[in-house]
């Protein structure tokens, strides 16, 4: 699934889109705002036998679902994961007879704290399929790789997954996309991804220590991987570093989809305004649970003006440059140069090479040429602001998320 | 019963031994690596196009490694076959149709690669392509198509660090940024026309020391030298039209630091113009060399 897919429009139609797009404000073909989303129906919980689901559908007709499953792993010991196990003389034996170094290892279980919790990026498997393309086609893998990035960026995700020393979760999350891919399908799988994880949950924990793990049965205790909201998320949930700031993520992280044409900055494009991109970035952002959130955790006085007097601690995780199809549109061709139009002087002389340069690097108003070259580093540095500005479209997109019901 | 005749070996599984020592020096007696450069310092690097005869362009390039003890630099070949024409079953199209293949050579990593292209490759080659495509003019060679096949031969990787500690990501960045750089080099030497030469450069956010030190910007990283990575970017960058043609940041910063990935973004323009500047010397000599060839 490349961004490059073929766009059946000619060079007038994108021209004419170009200019509609580039004027102020942009009028775009379905009739939206700059910032607005295309409407979406969504709904968690729809797989009873995976750990976490959801389903979303815009209204194009595009469709993704999306199922996360979770099995136990035993973790492959690295010889130095503890050099104190080193010194305490249970050594190398302690790793392979169990006996002796589960005993061990629950004397100082306690001792395990929230630092030495560590996870790896291999314990999250994410693929994506789209219909028609095969799965290591190299925009699919791409894709699979975005959002795998924006969740593993800050390490923490992959840490909820840590059981004990000994064992892990690993976690596979399952993109599929149902529908033909209409248009650019990142915002639609980022944003079903995002809600199928805030519905996973996890079995309850029983066992202690480094333990085999053993786990409740009652689904209903299950807590979620991200916990739904910070007034009754325990302190198993929200670790607190040494120097009193926490440091978890409230919540999955959402990729967008930004382009610029001319001066404007458009949201969501659709397959149609993608081809006339100048330039387009897949930003994801991620939310940390704010500074004074915590600190009136920790005080206990959560009183609701400073609920209110909330704004979102958003954080940047990964920018990746999405290749504009735009550069692969057929080139308009002027009047100037056409011999229809009974231009023939001018055709005759363009025979010529260096005239025929010439006019091929001439732009000429309302005559659709493929974009060249790059973006300047200000327009892209824009596109990143436009998105997490203070009340910029992640705040909207993370507002307009927490609405959806999860069962 | 077992077989007395042969020296038969254990039932289970086995483990290679560990001797205390290595993880004794390991973690307290050598000293970690630390960066030598200035910040705002790339490696040298060497690049040489026209190596593979066979193709219509190629290229070699070579970083040196600064850090102390068994660690490899990055070594990478490219090469560039065509424009020549597409198969009659593909469509017309009136650009050339570019594909990039990126391969880490089995042994180049810790970690042993096959012989098929894995995600990490693949998503190489979308970027590479990416980076590329933003400055090649592609609609002087309609119907037409060019592969650029780039292997990496020795990445950049410190063997004495543990797969644990290492990010795989850091050392993609410096990967590609060498990908985009040397492939930029064998397109010029293929003569297909490109808008600027593009070359890439890495910067990243660092800590080092403790966790209380304010981070720096480095440009080059080698992620083993830095107690932390905060947090890089990748850009391939046409100095003189000022334009990025591929930009990839990974990290974890705060929207309120906003400042913070500008100037990342803005030394990571800076590194790649200092690959940009290995790059033109290399083509000039190339130039130089053809001209005194022609002569003799």
């Amino acid at each position: 699934m490349s961004s490059t897919q073929h766009v059946l429009l000619s060079p007038a139609e994108l021209a004419y889109l170009h200019a509609s797009l580039s004027l102020t404000p942009p009028i775009r073909p379905d009739g939206r705002s700059p910032s607005q989303f295309r409407p979406l129906v969504a709904e968690t919980g729809i797989l009873p036998g995976t750990n976490g689901s959801a389903r979303i559908c815009f209204a194009d007709g595009t469709e993704a679902i999306v199922g996360v499953k979770a099995e136990v792993e035993r973790t492959r010991l690295a010889h130095d994961f503890d050099h104190n196990t080193f010194a305490a003389g249970s050594r190398l034996e302690g790793d392979f007879v169990e006996g002796s170094y589960a005993a061990d290892a629950q004397v100082d279980a306690e001792n395990v704290n929230e630092e030495q919790r560590v996870g790896d990026d291999d314990w999250v498997e994410l693929t994506v399929e789209i219909p028609g393309y095969r799965d290591d086609d190299p925009g699919t893998v791409f894709l699979a790789r975005m959002l795998g990035e924006a969740l593993l960026a800050d390490g923490e995700f992959a840490r909820k997954l840590w059981i004990n020393r000994r064992f892990h979760w690993k976690l596979f999350l399952d993109v599929i996309l149902i529908s033909p891919p209409l248009s650019y399908p990142l915002p639609l799988l980022s944003l079903t991804t995002h809600l199928a994880l805030l519905s996973t949950r996890l079995p309850r924990l029983k066992s202690e220590g480094d333990e085999d793990p053993f786990f409740d049965d009652d689904w209903a205790a299950a807590p979620f991987i991200y916990s739904r909201n910070s007034s009754n998320s325990s302190s198993s949930s929200s670790s607190t570093t040494k120097d009193g700031k926490t440091s978890t993520t409230s919540r999955p992280p959402i990729s967008l989809l930004v382009m610029a044409v001319g001066n404007n900055i458009i949201f969501d494009p659709s397959k149609e305004e993608l081809a006339v991109a100048d330039v387009a970035l897949a930003v994801s952002v991620g939310e940390a649970p704010s500074a004074a959130a915590a600190r009136g955790k920790d005080a206990m006085d959560v009183d609701t003006t400073t609920q209110d007097g909330l704004q979102r601690n958003l954080q940047i995780l990964s920018v990746r440059t999405i290749d504009p199809p735009s550069r692969l549109t057929p080139p308009g061709v002027p009047n100037a140069t056409n011999s229809a139009y009974g231009a023939a002087a001018v055709v005759a002389s363009a025979q010529k090479q260096p005239e025929a340069r010439a006019a091929e690097s001439e732009a000429v108003e309302g005559v659709w040429k493929a974009p060249r070259g790059g973006a300047r580093a200000r327009v892209m540095a824009a596109l990143v602001l436009e998105v997490l500005g203070r009340g910029g479209v992640a705040d909207e997109v993370m507002d307009a998320l927490d609405g959806v019901d999860l069962v | 019963m077992a077989d007395r005749r042969r020296i038969n070996g254990p039932v289970g599984t086995t483990v290679a031994p560990i001797f205390e020592d290595d993880v004794a020096q390991e973690s307290k007696e050598a000293p970690k690596s630390t960066r030598s450069r200035a910040p705002n310092a790339i490696r040298k690097m060497y690049l040489k196009t026209g190596v593979t005869p066979s193709a219509s362009g190629s290229a070699y390039l070579e970083i040196e490694t600064s850090a102390k003890g068994p660690v490899s630099g990055l070594k990478l070949t490219c090469t560039v076959h065509g424009p020549r024409s597409l198969p009659k079953s593909t469509p017309f199209s009136p650009h050339m149709i570019l594909s990039a293949h990126v391969k880490y050579a089995p042994f180049a990593t810790q970690q042993r690669r096959g012989y098929i292209r894995d995600q990490t490759e693949r998503d190489l080659g979308t970027q590479l392509e990416t980076a590329l495509r933003g400055a090649i003019i592609a609609d002087r060679w309609p119907k037409s198509g060019v592969d650029i096949i780039i292997s990496i031969i020795e990445g950049d990787q410190d063997r004495a660090t543990s797969k644990s500690q290492g990010d795989e990501t850091w050392d993609m960045m410096n990967a590609l940024s060498g990908c985009v750089t040397v492939a930029s080099a064998a397109l010029a030497d293929a003569g297909i026309d490109c808008v600027d030469t593009v070359a890439a450069g890495v910067a990243a956010l660092v800590q080092d020391g403790s966790a209380d030190s304010s981070p720096t910007i480095v440009v080059d990283p080698i992620p083993s030298e830095h107690e932390k990575v905060l947090g890089a970017c990748c850009i391939a960058y046409l100095p003189t039209r000022d334009e990025i043609t591929n930009l990839w940041f990974k990290g974890n910063l705060p929207a309120s630091e906003m400042d913070l990935y500008n100037q990342l973004v803005d030394r990571g323009i800076e590194a790649s113009r200092s690959a940009n500047q290995v790059l033109v010397e290399c083509l000039g000599e190339t130039i130089g060399g053809a001209a005194s060839g022609q002569v003799s």
